[in-house]
């Protein structure tokens, strides 16, 4: 992928789930524009497909019509192989309950996507410690997740999902978990290493902070994508 | 205990239903062997029954000769001197009958007259009218009476021919009626025989005026004044204590059966633990959610141990259908064996008894009782700090390691006490081999930590990616994959061990045969009775110009208290290699021994008479001149069964046997002599009425190789069962693992994990784990086969032979374990690369 920030932009997205009696429409004929470099904070209620739509967007799900373009890339029309890699080299993602697997370390846990994209184990270990260090957790290497509080639990989240230095950051909830001053801490470092490498950061939250920081703010409602100013 | 609480426990694991088949698929098959196995037991035990002990059991004593003949005067004595009404002559002795398909039964010839107090019969005559008269039938003609069922089935009526097949010989016989009881069981019992007049049998069988026994029902007076007439060479024995003398020479061969029964059901301990192990570790929130809402420790442990039970029941129920399946075959292999080796089994009774179901239901019961006994616990202790925190568990596993390590220590070590703290058990040996494969089991978490990380330090620039990560991950969830390793070790090096034991056995027999059979062509007398060969055609074939050498053997049947019937051998000559492995004296001053009367004895009759190997060893024989003392020269290695053998010189056998001919004659050709020429050329010698069997070296070779094949063929079908509960419980523990792993799975293909790579990652952790599995096999297995040829084969069957160990089996055990545990990665790596991404991320 070429260039510095990279477009998202989603055309005539129709999504839906069947559940055990019904069919569940999220979205219908939804169009939106993620500029690049941007930061755009996603709303709505719950169950409207907010994360779905970060699904749809890194491509862990395929929207059942319409079309995802990333940068030049076509995502929704990539196999599952293409858009693995896709996701793996391009996006990054924070989850709400931090999404880091137990048995692995805190090191190890940032390194294994790098890892997993061929890069050399001594690499991988350099640039985690160093990604860590910006977080102030270089000297919790060894340490297991369970063994840290939720905000160093989504400090490590959010290195792991730089490690591959993506130009996508998305991010469903990331505070949701948090007590207030540890979230505020943590959107800051967020919005910060995004900001300064130029990523594109989507995030879903319901934070009004997270909102004052925001380019953007989108409201997901009636099966589309409602733009609102942002910055009030 | 709440129903509700039970029934939240049931609608949990139903939801996983494959695991669940798979776990009572293993308590099944392990309950199967056990029942099989015990349904074999059982029917050897009545197939002898109706085959030897059935035939004798009224008589409270025999009288037999030394030589299994007995003149018939003794019984004329004992009934006019002493007037001991309640006695019968018998001769008894294994023939084949032609018209139904060439099947062995016993001829049996009896007095008709003396036979009331032992054997009461009811017999169809020919013209269809019943009696009980069989003097009426039996003196006529050449009558002989059989079962009514095998008339049936083979499609004869009274006044059909009967072939009687001896040897090379025919006899026709005419059927004058059948036996037939009411009681099944004597039916069955009367299908092992053909009766005939104790004359006629004389006649058929060249006996003269000599019969093989006397049955005797006798009180205490009576047994002294009998002992008192009797003249030597005849003993006295009880009844009851000879069958059981002859019922015991297999029983060693099946409680190595039992034991590999037992393993099958040992492995269903290891499937049972680690799928309750995994259910109790995945329900760890539910559980503390259940605590917190006031459920006892005490309602947790019994939920969990009855939702076992349940499920238990199940595979212990359709255990002992498969088992009863199974168990037809396994009897006629077991019978099969039984008779090759020890004692001829001339009815074949396939016996379900009540206790062998029961037996069945109970060893599924207890076993999955005591595997989920832990995994219980562990449920009712769970704490709510623990809850979420997976790596507790992990982490707790590791802080109890030294004293995991310790622990395996110490119960190898008692092992070992067991083992060799109670010489010549042969349970023991078993509780010892099972206390050693548990210990090792505890060994399993430090040997993989050892392993991996040696794997991982010394491949470090080659062991990269998806490789490192799975094997780190054994490391991490070691609380789970040692469960699964252990048992895959365990189950390599029973394969180990039974390899390198049979791989030892046969390299071994076939030296024996080689050097103590040995020869190009085997000449033997076919006849029971008369057992030597004409002089002139001995002379004949050492006159063949073809001919470079030959032994010839005096071989005859006797009577031993101790071991039933027992090969007493002379040589005339000798060029067989005996391999000893005792001998009184330096192996140059044997001969000498030899000619002052000294015997060599068998190591199968020197485990059966117990004698201790010293230069004092002696064994009392029964002799033509009564109960005679002999000194022991030698134990050597031999391999044929029943009573075990003993050789004695041509003198020796002259005076206390009176035989001094040659029974059999091995044959030594020229180099590049064709053999098949030579027999032809050897059987033109032979009178047609002459009863002599002349075969090859290499057809002895092959048939007694293949009896043996036979007989490891029962214990490799069980080691395939053993090997299937096994497979069984690692496909379960790796769908397990993949289960409880379902949310990591599914952030890592969030991370950017291909399909591919999740899959080729769960491979890698499965192929690890065989892996490490065999490597930890290796020192275990060659244990196990050192136990197995130098203490087990001993103790049970009273051979001793060399251990031949080829490194191919250790590489194929090696390979065998990574391709299993590969081969069952595969449907839990295809599924984990399947995940639903978006809902196994917001899995708990």
């Amino acid at each position: 992928m070429e260039g510095d920030g990279v477009d998202i932009l989603l055309n005539d997205i129709f999504k839906a789930y069947d559940d055990s009696y019904d069919q569940r429409i999220i979205f219908d004929a939804m169009t939106a524009v993620f500029p690049a470099g941007e930061f755009s904070v996603i709303m709505g209620k719950s169950g409207v497909g907010k994360s779905s739509l970060l699904n749809l967007i890194s491509g862990i799900d395929l929207p059942d019509k319409g079309r995802i373009t990333i940068g030049t890339n076509r995502v929704s029309e990539m196999n599952d192989t293409q858009r693995t890699v896709f996701r793996r080299q391009h996006i990054g993602f924070v989850y709400q309950s931090f999404n880091l697997i137990p048995v692995l370390s805190v090191l190890e846990n940032v390194t294994l996507v790098a890892e997993l994209d061929g890069v050399p184990p001594s690499v991988a270990r350099k640039k985690a410690i160093s990604l860590l260090d910006t977080v102030g957790l270089s000297d919790r290497c060894r340490h297991y997740p369970d063994n840290l509080s939720g905000g160093e639990q989504q400090r490590v989240a959010i290195v792991r999902s730089l490690v591959n230095d993506p130009k996508i950051l998305l991010a469903d909830e990331p505070t949701g978990n948090l007590d207030q001053e540890t979230g505020g801490l943590v959107l800051q470092m967020l919005t910060d290493l995004a900001k300064n490498s130029g990523k594109s950061l989507i995030m879903v939250t319901h934070s009004p902070e997270a909102i004052a920081y925001a380019d953007q703010v989108y409201v997901v409602a009636d099966h589309t994508l409602i733009a609102r100013p942002g910055r009030p | 205990m709440s129903r509700r609480l039970i029934k939240l426990f049931f609608l949990a694991s139903l939801k996983h239903p494959l695991r669940l088949v798979l776990m009572v698929l293993g308590i099944a098959l392990g309950v199967s062997c056990v029942v099989a196995i015990d349904m074999a037991k059982t029917s050897v035990s009545k197939s002898f029954e109706l085959s030897t002990a059935a035939l004798t059991s009224r008589a409270t004593h025999q009288i037999k000769g030394s030589r299994f003949e007995i003149s018939q005067s003794i019984f004329t004595r004992i009934r006019t001197r002493l007037g001991i009404a309640r006695s019968a002559p018998v001769i008894a002795t294994h023939v084949k009958v032609k018209e139904f398909k060439g099947s062995v039964l016993t001829l049996m010839g009896m007095d008709p007259f003396s036979e009331t107090h032992f054997r009461r019969l009811v017999v169809q005559g020919q013209k269809g009218s019943v009696t009980q008269n069989l003097a009426g039938l039996l003196t006529q003609g050449n009558g002989v009476l059989v079962s009514k069922r095998h008339g049936v089935q083979y499609g004869l009526k009274p006044g059909d021919t009967l072939t009687l097949l001896l040897g090379k010989n025919r006899r026709k016989t005419r059927i004058a009626g059948f036996v037939d009881t009411q009681d099944s069981a004597s039916n069955k019992m009367l299908d092992g025989v053909v009766l005939a007049d104790i004359s006629l049998a004389q006649e058929i069988l060249g006996m003269g005026e000599n019969i093989s026994r006397i049955d005797l029902i006798l009180t205490a007076s009576q047994v002294e004044k009998i002992r008192r007439i009797l003249p030597v060479g005849a003993v006295l024995v009880e009844t009851s204590q000879q069958n059981s003398v002859v019922r015991s020479l297999s029983t060693s061969f099946e409680t190595s059966l039992t034991a590999f029964s037992m393993l099958a059901l040992f492995m269903g301990i290891f499937l049972i633990y680690n799928t309750v192990s995994f259910s109790v570790a995945r329900q760890r929130k539910r559980n503390g959610i259940l605590r917190a809402l006031g459920a006892t420790r005490s309602q947790l442990f019994w939920a969990v141990m009855i939702e076992v039970m349940i499920y238990a029941l199940a595979g212990s129920v359709l255990g002992v259908l498969l088992g009863v399946l199974l168990g037809h075959g396994v009897v006629s292999a077991v019978c099969s064996t039984v008779s090759d080796m020890y004692f001829v089994l001339t009815v074949s009774q396939v016996e379900i008894v009540g206790s062998t179901l029961v037996k069945g239901v109970l060893a599924g019961m207890l076993s999955s009782t005591l595997a989920a006994f832990f995994p219980a616990v562990t449920a009712a202790h769970i704490q709510p700090i623990t809850l979420m925190q997976r790596s507790a568990s992990e982490s707790t596993l590791k802080k109890r390691l030294p004293a995991f390590t310790l622990g395996g220590i110490l119960i190898i070590g008692i092992a070992l006490g067991v083992l060799f703290g109670f010489p010549g058990s042969q349970e023991s040996d078993f509780i010892g081999v099972f206390l050693a494969f548990i210990g090792y089991a505890f060994l399993a978490p430090v040997f993989i930590l050892c392993f991996i990380k040696g794997v991982l330090f010394a491949g470090s620039p080659f062991v990269r990616g998806i490789v490192r990560i799975a094997m780190k991950n054994i490391v991490r969830s070691l609380s789970r994959t040692s469960v699964l390793i252990a048992s895959l070790a365990v189950v390599t090096s029973v394969y180990i061990g039974v390899a390198i034991m049979t791989q030892s056995f046969r390299a071994s027999i076939e030296d024996w045969v080689d050097g103590h059979i040995g020869g190009d062509i085997h000449v033997s007398s076919a006849d029971e009775i008369q057992r030597s060969l004409d002089p002139a055609l001995v002379e004949a074939i050492c006159n063949l110009p073809a001919v470079a050498d030959v032994s010839a053997y005096n071989i005859h049947r006797i009577f031993s208290r101790t071991s039933g019937e027992v090969h007493v051998f002379s040589y005339v000559r000798d060029l067989s290699e005996k391999q000893w492995t005792w001998t009184a004296a330096a192996q140059a001053t044997l001969p000498k021994l030899f000619d002052q009367g000294w015997i060599y004895v068998s190591e199968i009759f020197a485990r059966q008479n117990n004698i201790v190997p010293n230069g004092f060893a002696r064994v009392v024989l029964e002799t033509e001149q009564g109960p005679v003392s002999f000194k022991i020269a030698g134990i050597f290695r031999d391999f044929f069964m029943g009573g075990g053998r003993i050789v004695v010189s041509r003198e020796v056998m002259a005076a206390f046997w009176g035989h001094d001919d040659v029974t059999a004659l091995q044959v030594f050709l020229d180099p590049g002599v064709p053999v098949a020429p030579v027999i032809d050329r050897i059987n033109g010698f032979i009178p047609k009425t002459a009863m002599v069997r002349v075969v090859s070296g290499v057809s002895i070779k092959h048939s007694i190789l293949a009896v043996f094949d036979r007989t490891f063929l029962i214990t490799s079908g069980l080691q395939i069962l053993t090997a299937i509960v096994a497979l069984t419980g690692i496909l379960n523990s790796f769908m397990a693992l993949l289960l409880e792993r379902t949310r990591e799975m599914g952030i890592l293909r969030a991370c950017g994990a291909e399909r591919q790579q999740v899959f080729r990652l769960l491979l890698w952790e499965c192929a690890s784990c065989g892996v490490a599995a065999g490597m930890m096999a290796l020192p275990l297995g060659a244990w196990l086969a050192w136990i197995l040829v130098h203490v087990v084969n001993f103790r049970s069957f009273g051979w001793t032979y060399e251990m031949v160990v080829t490194p191919l089996v250790f590489v194929q055990a090696l390979f065998s374990a990574g391709v299993a545990a590969l081969a069952a990665g595969v449907f839990p790596g295809i599924s984990a690369g399947r995940i639903d991404i978006g809902q196994a991320l917001h899995m708990e």
